[in-house]
């Protein structure tokens, strides 16, 4: 069974359609949100705190974008709605193979994964194990 | 010796020690001399030779017994408590008359001499020697017997005893000093090995003289001394000293002795060398010393002399001087105080040392360092870049290709296509900016020259002029028209490029942006000023990430984050730096810094 809702955070317009079509394909989620910055994630999560049902099942989250990267939305969630860490399963997809990305990320005990560019299919049948 | 006794002769008168007495050894007659001579008083009668100076030794005796000539040395205490050595010299009458005239002689001092010289004999081995050139004979004392090793019985000759020197350079040198004193009695002194009957090497000195009739040699004679033990002791200090002359010459090591009490300082040739100061200028090398320091190091330095005199801490400090060609030379100081039994110091002693090489080379092993950090910092950067522009682009590629051919893609064909092709133009833009950076860490002092400022920042104007006429921006110049910096001229432009573009990317929306440029030269550095009233940049929250890789502050989402990463390196390629004041919604003023000096 898949997701209903995935958000997709990444900067890069042409790893987004590509991922979603991939997405899609692999029936991970009916629907996928793209959003380009950490920012716009977290006021459409913020938005959603009230209405649990409506929040993504699944955040595919890029590290480096501009305006608010990965690690500062992190940061946000960290101090924000319980709810929404308990209820979005959070992996990161991200272009950095440095070991300090992903030693980072294990300091975040609300993170489901860690994931490395070119997203492919066993990562999608990976993610879609977890839900 | 012998006197004449006239009739009317008074021996009383006579200031010689001088007694007539009879072999009862009562005494007939004496001289006031003799008086003197055993420090009696005047008035005083001698009456019997016993009187004068106590018992008569039995060799004395014996000689007055059977009218002999006779020469005693006797010990006797002075007056005073002195020991003295008096030689009692006994000669019959030669009248016919029995009896004696004893002369005294005070040979304390020969005595004593002769008994330093015998003791010196035996503690420094001298043996005598004489060669009787006209029997053909040689003498060797027992001592110089027993220097060379050979039995008492030993009948030496002139052959024999040259044999004994070392072959080679010894033998040699003997034999042309022993020829020398017999030609023309040129004496010598001489320091030789000679081998021994029994083999052993030993340094002997030699002391010869000749003995002369009608100028000729007929003979000489010496003395023969084993210094052996001495020799080696010198030569081995000799080196020592040699060694430790060399270490301190070439390690520039300057010494110095300074008498507290008297405060008097002695300084060697290195520390004048040291100082660059003449010996002949200056009296006393306290002043020398004085002068020369440093203003900055001066009471530390002398505070720190006292604090040794005082035992509070060891001499053992850097300070620096000034040498009279103005230039500065680090001076490493050590010094040992030695006191008397109260603790009083009375003298201090101690090495001066010029470490400014070492110190040189220790800040350019600091500069190396600080230079491989920043190195490694821009090789982490490089990682960054790597990880992320070459990566997501590279990745993309291969995601996109890989659904294409999986045929997951139908009727979107074309688009992928497009999305590669996309991908892959980007990625060679980020190659060519990492091609651009690697240059730019590759700009050499030799491609630095003095460039005039406001042709390069007119030009750039020129280029953007759309761009500004758009963003009704005002451009305010305030600058010298001559005014250069060292620098490279594509950088500049670059620079003043990037600084521009960011200032009317980033403008305020409430406010017409207003770019002044400034310069001016501080000292040997030139300063330009970018200021703008935009938005601003919260220094606080991104001073340490403005001018790195891909860092953006600002809700522009074409912001690459690559421009002031580019203009920081292009600045440090040309030995300058860059500086951001700013305030968020008043405006940034970047700071180009540029070092004047070649």
């Amino acid at each position: 069974m898949g997701a209903k809702k995935l958000f997709l955070v990444d900067d890069d317009v042409i790893f987004k359609i590509a991922a979603e079509v991939l997405i899609k394909t692999h029936k991970l989620a009916d629907e996928v949100v793209q959003m380009s910055n950490g920012l716009e994630a977290y006021n459409a999560l913020i938005a959603l705190e009230h209405s649990p049902n409506d929040l993504p099942d699944v955040m595919l989250l890029d590290i480096n974008m501009p305006v608010m990267n990965g690690w500062e939305l992190l940061e946000e969630l960290k101090q924000g709605p319980e709810i929404i860490r308990n209820q979005v399963q959070i992996h990161i997809l991200t272009s950095s193979i440095a070991p300090e990305d992903l030693n980072l990320s294990k300091t975040y005990d609300f993170i489901d994964g860690y994931i490395t560019k070119p997203l492919t299919n066993s990562d999608i049948d990976k993610v879609k194990k977890g839900l | 010796m012998k006197v004449d006794l006239k009739e009317n002769f008074d021996l009383r008168e006579s200031p010689i020690p001088l007694v007539f007495m009879d072999k009862d050894h009562g005494i007939l007659q004496f001289s006031t001399g003799v008086l003197n001579f055993f420090e009696l008083p005047n008035s005083h009668v001698p009456k019997k030779l016993d009187d004068l100076f106590g018992e008569l030794p039995l060799g004395l005796k014996t000689c007055v017994n059977n009218n002999l000539e006779h020469v005693e040395i006797i010990p006797i205490v002075s007056k005073k408590g002195k020991q003295r050595w008096i030689k009692a010299s006994l000669f019959p009458f030669s009248n016919g008359s029995t009896g004696f005239q004893v002369f005294f002689d005070d040979v304390t001092e020969d005595k004593e001499h002769y008994e330093l010289a015998l003791e010196a004999k035996k503690i420094a081995k001298i043996g005598s020697w004489k060669v009787d050139l006209i029997k053909n004979s040689i003498f060797w004392s027992k001592i110089t017997k027993t220097i060379h090793e050979v039995p008492s019985d030993f009948e030496p000759d002139l052959e024999k005893g040259i044999n004994f020197y070392k072959e080679g350079e010894h033998r040699e040198r003997i034999v042309e000093a022993v020829s020398a004193c017999i030609e023309s009695g040129k004496p010598f002194d001489v320091e030789l090995i000679i081998v021994t009957a029994k083999g052993n090497e030993k340094w002997v000195r030699s002391i010869g003289e000749a003995e002369r009739s009608n100028g000729k040699t007929i003979g000489f004679y010496g003395v023969f001394q084993d210094i052996d033990e001495i020799k080696r002791e010198k030569l081995k200090n000799e080196e020592l000293n040699n060694r430790m002359r060399a270490a301190v010459q070439s390690a520039q090591i300057g010494i110095w002795d300074w008498d507290v009490v008297n405060n008097h300082l002695i300084w060697d040739d290195n520390m004048f060398t040291i100082f660059d100061i003449d010996r002949d200028e200056f009296k006393e090398a306290y002043k020398a010393w004085e002068s020369a320091l440093h203003p900055e190091d001066k009471e530390r330095a002398t505070h720190e002399v006292a604090l040794a005199l005082e035992g509070e801490k060891d001499f053992d400090t850097v300070f620096r001087i000034r040498k009279q060609d103005g230039s500065i030379a680090h001076i490493q100081g050590r010094a040992q105080v030695f006191r008397d039994g109260n603790g009083k110091p009375l003298r201090m002693v101690g090495i001066n040392a010029d470490v400014t090489k070492l110190k040189r080379k220790d800040e350019r092993l600091r500069k190396l360092l600080d230079l491989t950090e920043k190195q490694n910092q821009k090789l982490l950067n490089f990682a960054q870049i790597v990880s992320h522009n070459l990566r997501s682009n590279s990745s993309n590629i291969s995601m996109l290709s890989g659904m294409l051919l999986s045929n997951i893609v139908k009727k979107e064909q074309d688009k992928f296509l497009d999305m590669i092709h996309t991908s892959s133009e980007r990625l060679e833009e980020t190659l060519n900016q990492l091609n651009e950076i690697i240059r730019i860490q590759e700009t050499r002092y030799s491609d630095l020259h003095g460039v005039k400022v406001l042709p390069i920042l007119e030009n750039v104007l020129e280029r953007i002029n759309a761009t500004i006429v758009e963003s009704k921006a005002e451009v305010c110049i305030d600058m010298p028209k001559a005014i250069r910096v060292i620098g490279v001229e594509p950088y500049l432009t670059s620079i003043f490029m990037n600084l521009l573009t960011n200032s009317i990317k980033y403008k305020s929306p409430q406010r017409a942006l207003k770019i002044t440029i400034k310069a001016e030269i501080l000292g040997n550095r030139t300063v330009i000023g970018f200021e703008d009233n935009g938005l601003g940049i919260d220094l606080e929250k991104n001073a340490k990430n403005l001018f790195g890789m891909y860092k953006t502050f600002h809700n522009n989402e074409d912001a690459k984050g690559v421009g002031l990463f580019i203009s920081k390196n292009q600045m440090e390629a040309m030995n300058g730096k860059i500086e951001v004041r700013s305030t968020v919604n008043k405006g940034s003023t970047f700071y180009l810094y540029f070092n004047n000096n070649e």
